[in-house]
């Protein structure tokens, strides 16, 4: 799940060095946080939060195969 | 090249909307317009006299303007389509792993629409238990798609019609919702008022318009807004 964030968020940026996904567990849910410089910000939410919904989705999908529920935060 | 529309005047409720259109019209990303508003339209008082917007949608990249008589810029070279080919098919690939899913990824070069003039790129996913990957109404499958085309454009520095369909999702749907459109302008004509078909995503929506395009007896109208918005039939005056 962590590294699917990473891959898109990494994939979109101009500067994926300042990437950076952090993981918050409890219990049968995950919640992530995403980070990109200031510049990017916009790549990985997009026009009316398409991208980040979009990643979403795709978030729920793997979350499924492991069993939990995922959640996502770009702060 | 006169039918290679790079151009394109949209009206519609609000400026999202109008690039979503756009975008499924021509069959590119959105991100593959630049954006001219040209009327910014008006809410009016409780809906009442409210006017639409209207943008002018131009594809990025296209440099060539409409009097320029150069002659046509060189067809891409067979390295560039190989590249185009291989990027998506590793682009696709690499996000079904990072999903955590094994499937059989497949990238070929489809037929050049003779609507827009755009030769998209066909992505087939085959594989056992890809239902989620579809999702509610191909929702899944849209998200994925957008990802993708997002993704393989960045790389090649150039928008793609990048298209993801999954053991053959999309062909059926459309098949469906083609005998959807033609079951429910056969109601319409028969009770003589309009029926409304279920909310359903652009790309959707766009195959009823397209079936009834030429129906003598009705004509079509989506109606709503964002996730609500739905076609409706409606019978023309006889």
């Amino acid at each position: 799940m962590q590294d699917l964030i990473e891959y898109i968020a990494k994939s979109l940026v101009d500067d994926p060095e300042q990437v950076v996904v952090r993981a918050h567990e409890r219990d049968k849910s995950v919640r992530f946080e995403l980070t990109v410089g200031e510049d990017d910000m916009g790549r990985v939410i997009g026009r009316g939060g398409r991208v980040a919904n979009a990643t979403r989705a795709l978030l729920r999908v793997a979350a499924a195969r492991s069993g939990v529920r995922a959640t996502l935060d770009i702060i | 090249m006169s039918d290679l529309r790079t151009k394109l005047e949209v009206i519609a409720p609000s400026v999202e909307e109008a690039l979503a259109k756009g975008a499924a019209e021509l069959g590119l990303p959105e991100e593959a317009f630049d954006v001219e508003v040209l009327d910014s339209g008006s809410k009016g008082l409780f809906g009442l006299g409210s006017r639409q917007v209207r943008v002018r949608l131009t594809v990025r990249g296209q440099k060539r303007e409409a009097r320029d008589d150069a002659p046509d810029a060189e067809p891409p070279s067979p390295e560039d389509d190989e590249e185009t080919l291989r990027v998506s098919h590793d682009t696709v690939s690499k996000l079904l792993e990072h999903m955590g899913l094994k499937a059989d990824v497949q990238a070929r070069w489809g037929e050049i629409s003779t609507h827009s003039g755009i030769r998209p790129l066909l992505v087939d996913i085959r594989g056992k238990d890809l239902s989620i990957l579809i999702g509610r109404r191909g929702e899944t499958l849209t998200a994925l798609q957008y990802v993708a085309r997002l993704i393989v454009g960045k790389e090649l520095r150039k928008p793609l019609a990048l298209v993801i369909d999954i053991e053959g999702y999309r062909a059926r749907r459309e098949q469906q919702l083609r005998r959807l459109a033609q079951r429910l302008a056969h109601q319409t004509i028969e009770r003589g008022r309009t029926m409304s078909l279920e909310p359903m995503p652009a790309n959707e929506r766009r195959i009823i318009h397209i079936e009834l395009r030429d129906h003598p007896q009705v004509y079509t109208e989506s109606v709503g807004e964002r996730d609500l918005r739905k076609v409706t039939i409606i019978p023309r005056e006889s």
